[in-house]
């Protein structure tokens, strides 16, 4: 009996060998021999290849093994050796997969053909393109995300920048973690993250600054929680405007009203002093104090004594701080209390609650600040660390610095050296780059839906990898008119490079189907300065390609056409590649797109400008055998090292011996941080008679974003299938409102529609209401405000007053 | 016409309460009685309460207007430690391929894929994983219900895998056709002959307890015929690659002796 099976397996129809091999099995049983299950298979399943790459969604950073058969993704699981997630993944993660295989893939360009859109080919797509900018270059704008990857964002840089000498290029990031940006560069003088995810395994507390992790960044939350299943311990403060599934696993729940944090963190710093438990010695060495200059706002602000910083903070005391936040006096002193401990290990999260925020560069300052004072910086587990919200929002947006007032590897365009040092990388020219910085997402979408005879230079905006018609605040100013036959901007032009269709695309002129995730190769960069990459493993469905090989192509056609911009000081194509035998390459030609790894040759250009600011990458092959490296990657006998901290001797290879810390990038030029004052001021909209209610926005667990591909999904779709309104019991009582109920939501920018959840997901306070984003056809941005922060620009989405009413 | 009203309205009512009444028990008994046509992408019933069933031994909760009554003598009854067991677990358990068919096929219907953490056929509590904890950290069979202990060490915070199959704040639409094709489960682990103990065929990260789904409380077509042997991988091997163990994929050799001819 010992080889039926095998033999029967080759000849046998499938019917007839289960029935057999259940009598072998049933035999076997019987026998006393065996203990078998019944064996069902005929054939075994077919051979899955598995690879590497980092999760699409989120700025965590997850690493997942992906298994592909005859083709086609059909697993998913998390990576056991990669060190952010260990395995672990949360359920987008595990559903990614599922991502590639929406039935409404977009996978032909389609051009707008009165109402609807006709089909047209690959060449009349990138020439309709080519037309437009060429019929003016100033008034061409690209619109990009943290979803771009480090090529894709590089190349769309350059093209822009080098190419068109045009700095209209934002990306979607800037509503996203600009202020985070700019509240770095305040303090440290350098953009990003001194401390890592280990801090998480080392903290002894952990606060989260309006921030909801056990959502929203799942994996590091239970990096933390996970801890205690271990017998550690650990205390969690959530300090939020309404509860979460977060706040079940804190000890101390601070609620607060909007902007109420700016007060906590100047009572946190008041009773440092005033209790005499800031660390003297830290802030002595390493410190200097700043307060904003407000004739001439700016990064640098003005310098201030010790003694100014303890009279600005004067007024905080634990009682004010109560008045402005709505926090319990003992518990500001139960924070300062904490902070004012040197034994304790103390991590800060947050992410969108303090970025999206009217005082969001001053927030991320303060909470650096506080940290800083007490001397909780730069030893495992002492860490303000932000999180990211897109899978490469540092790695591209940050990085390759894809802002309309950066150039890549932390420089400006306003200043002339970087623009030389940039033109030299790139064989440029001399004065090719234009100094005055482009437009910001918020003026680029204003300046689009305004007619052109009233002013409105931006004329046609290229999108790629993101959702503006659904995610930029106060849509019906900054994105619907263009859907308005009646407001003048019949000349506007709207190209949209996406995987489906989207709000974005339900406007758009000219529509490129895209490749996305392993359907193409990347590198990403994700919070915790973690550079990954992985190789493309499956096929773009129909005629959809990669977004970076679009814009090359663009630019090629530029190129042919004879456009200046597009050629190099030897009068070569700007996108030159050659092969080992130093033929040059047809990247723009999508045949041969694939013949070398653009990505590479790409990653490679683009790793020389990593040094300025000490954020050193490692060549492109040594990602490959990572799952990651966090920057700055030196090499050391011969071996490329990454770097858990920054700024901190026997961590950060760029510390001299014997400094302890060092702030080798300070904005006063003394190896110094800077710790900010930063008054408490009032929102931008509060709740008045008119508009009662506080309307927050944000994200739930199941969906990514604005859901274009977790709603196609069906475990993430079923979940959690559509928008509503979170609203109190209590309040629900007042408007006499029932679950699934219709009610009416209005703004002074806007109304809407929606189910109400009483209590729902999260629950908020009386007087607070809470719409997520996700639904394309329950659009909360109809609601939001523009209003932004004067640093970064960044608009503030979670402080809207509306007014409800049953529907 | 007018008359006739009167007396039917009753009736109509009666046979309405009785179709709810019946039609809610068997809801209820639903979950252990899939229909077999459902597809993988169809939703599970929700599982609400089970009715007593004194047959199984089962005690039923104590009502309220019994508390005042109660002995004693009663009180352990009324707690699941308390119950005591029909079945002997240590006996061989004989399983028919059709069972494991339908044992596979169940288990696909809330997974996307083989690996894929299961959604959760039943409503839950938002905010809170104390309840989820409650139930399946210890695992239970009952003659209608089946609570799966967790295949895997406690992780705290249970929704960030596992997703409801279907919410009860709102209809469940699929918004988009998907055809996304999930890897299949196994139908069996590679073997060397036909008695020899199948290698394990995927992984056992997040299903390190094999008696999570191999026990008395897994689906009847896939338990082990032989639940008395406690220590499985003595004789069922992982897979060094599901494992992602980054050893080599084919073990190295040294050279074999030269041999001059």
């Amino acid at each position: 009996m010992s080889n039926c099976n095998h033999e029967l397996a080759a000849g046998v129809a499938r019917r007839d060998f289960i029935k057999a091999s259940a009598m072998a099995a049933a035999a076997a049983v019987a026998s006393g021999s065996t203990y078998s299950l019944p064996i069902l298979a005929a054939e075994p399943n077919e051979k899955i290849q598995w690879d590497k790459a980092p999760c699409r969604f989120c700025g965590t950073g997850c690493h997942v093994q992906v298994g592909v058969s005859k083709g086609k993704v059909v697993a998913v699981a998390g990576d056991m050796n990669a060190e952010v997630n260990k395995g672990l993944l949360c359920v987008k993660g595990y559903h990614v997969g599922s991502a590639l295989y929406g039935k409404d893939r977009l996978t032909k360009p389609l051009l707008r053909d009165g109402e609807g859109y006709r089909e047209i080919s690959w060449d009349q797509a990138i020439q309709t393109i080519a037309d437009r900018i060429e019929a003016a270059p100033e008034r061409f704008a690209f619109y990009g995300s943290g979803q771009w990857t480090i090529p894709e964002g590089y190349a769309a840089q350059k093209f822009m920048k080098g190419g068109l000498s045009n700095n209209h290029i934002d990306p979607n990031a800037r509503l996203c973690m600009a202020s985070a940006v700019t509240g770095f560069l305040a303090t440290y003088g350098v953009d990003e993250p001194a401390g890592c995810y280990d801090d998480l395994d080392a903290c002894d507390v952990l606060i989260m600054w309006g921030n909801n992790p056990a959502e929203m960044h799942p994996v590091l939350f239970s990096r933390v929680v996970d801890r205690r299943s271990r017998g550690e311990e650990i205390m969690l403060i959530d300090i939020s405007t309404r509860r979460t599934r977060t706040t079940e696993a804190c000890q101390h729940y601070l609620e607060m009203k909007g902007h109420g944090d700016l007060a906590i963190a100047n009572g946190i710093a008041h009773l440092l002093i005033k209790n005499g438990t800031y660390n003297r010695k830290f802030v002595e060495s390493f410190c200097n104090f700043k307060a904003p200059d407000d004739e001439n706002p700016n990064l640098n602000g003005k310098s201030i004594s010790f003694e100014d910083y303890k009279q600005a903070l004067a007024p905080y005391t634990p009682e004010y701080v109560e008045k402005l936040s709505g926090v319990p006096a003992d518990k500001i002193r139960m924070l300062a209390d904490l902070f004012g401990k040197p034994e304790l290990k103390i991590t800060s999260l947050w992410c969108m609650g303090v970025n999206q925020h009217t005082r969001g560069t001053a927030m991320n300052a303060l909470i650096h600040g506080i940290h800083l004072l007490s001397g909780h910086f730069g030893t495992p587990g002492d860490a303000p660390t932000s999180l990211t919200g897109q899978p490469s929002a540092c790695g591209t947006v940050r990085e390759v610095g894809t802002l309309a007032h950066a150039l890549p590897g932390g420089r400006v365009v306003a200043n002339e050296v970087h623009r030389q040092q940039a033109e030299e990388f790139w064989n440029l020219p001399v004065g090719r780059i234009n100094p005055q910085p482009g437009f910001h997402t918020v003026e680029m979408w204003q300046s689009f839906c305004t007619p052109t005879d009233q002013g409105g230079t931006i004329g046609t905006i290229w999108v790629q990898v993101t959702n503006p018609g659904q995610t930029l605040p106060n849509l019906n100013k900054l994105f619907n008119p263009k859907g308005d036959n009646k407001a003048g901007l019949e000349d506007k032009f709207l190209i949209v490079s996406d995987v489906y269709p989207t709000a974005t695309t339900k406007l758009a002129d000219l529509i490129l189907p895209s490749a996305m995730w392993v359907e193409k190769n990347g590198v990403v960069g994700n919070s915790e300065r973690r550079t990954q990459q992985w190789f493309k493993m499956v096929d773009p469905p129909g005629e959809a390609r990669d977004d970076c090989w679009q814009t090359i192509a663009v630019a090629r056609e530029l190129f042919d056409r004879g456009n200046q911009g597009m050629r190099d000081r030897d009068g070569q194509f700007i996108f030159e590649i050659k092969d080992e035998n130093q033929q040059s390459v047809a990247i723009w030609d999508w045949n041969h797109y694939y013949d070398v790894n653009v990505d590479k040759h790409l990653f490679e250009e683009y790793r020389q400008f990593s040094r300025l600011k000490h954020k050193d990458l490692a060549p492109y092959d040594q990602y490959v055998q990572a799952r990651g490296l966090r920057w700055p990657v030196v090499e050391k006998d011969g071996q490329w090292k990454e770097t858990h901290l920054r700024f901190s001797e026997g961590y950060d290879p760029y510390v001299e011996p014997g400094s302890e810390i060092q702030f080798y990038h300070s904005t006063t030029g003394d190896d110094r941080a800077q710790i900010w004052y930063h008054p408490w001021i009032a929102p931008a909209e509060t709740p008045d008679e008119d508009y009662p209610l506080m309307l927050t926005t944000g994200r739930v667990l199941e969906h990514w974003h604005s859901g274009s591909m977790t709603r196609r999904i069906p475990e993430l779709s079923r979940a959690m299938p559509g928008g509503y309104l979170e609203i109190s019991a209590e309040d629900a009582t007042v408007y006499d409102l029932r679950n699934g109920d219709e009610v009416l939501v209005e703004s002074r920018r806007g109304s809407l529609v929606i189910p109400v959840w009483i209590d729902g997901r999260g629950r908020p306070p009386r007087g607070t209401v809470f719409i997520p984003f996700f639904d394309e056809t329950l659009l909360v941005n109809d609601l939001t405000l523009d209003a932004f922060d004067p640093f970064s620009k960044q608009p503030d989405y979670k402080k809207t007053a509306v007014r409800i009413r049953k529907a | 016409m007018s008359d006739d009203r009167p007396k039917l309205t009753p009736l109509v009512a009666f046979i309405v309460m009785s179709l709810a009444v019946v039609g809610y028990f068997t809801g209820l008994q639903s979950p252990m009685n899939p229909s077999e046509e459902m597809s993988p992408s169809t939703l599970s019933e929700h599982v609400g309460h089970v009715e007593e069933s004194h047959s199984s031994g089962i005690p039923a909760a104590t009502s309220y207007s019994d508390m005042a009554v109660l002995t004693a003598t009663s009180v352990p009854h009324t707690r699941l430690d308390g119950l005591k067991s029909d079945f002997d677990l240590l006996t061989e358990v004989k399983i028919e391929p059709g069972e494991k068919a339908a044992a596979l096929a169940m288990r696909s219907r809330n997974r996307a894929f083989n690996g894929a953490p299961p959604t959760i056929p039943h409503p839950i509590e938002q905010l809170s994983d104390a309840s989820c904890v409650a139930c399946h950290t210890q695992g239970i069979k009952l003659a209608s219900l089946r609570i799966p202990q967790m295949s895997h060490n406690f992780l705290t915070n249970c929704t960030q895998c596992h997703v409801e199959s279907a919410p009860q704040h709102m209809t469940a639409v699929q918004f988009r056709e998907n055809s996304f094709a999930g890897l299949p489960a196994p139908d069996e682990g590679p073997r060397s002959f036909a008695g020899a103990p199948p290698q394990i065929p995927h992984s056992t990260w997040m299903r390190s307890d094999c008696m999570s789904c191999h026990g008395y409380a897994g689906l009847q077509g896939i338990r082990t015929t032989h639940p008395w042997r406690q220590n499985c991988q003595q004789c069922h091997a992982p897979s060094a690659t599901l494992e992602q163990t980054l050893l080599a994929s084919e073990p190295h050799f040294l050279s074999p002796p030269n041999v001059n001819k």
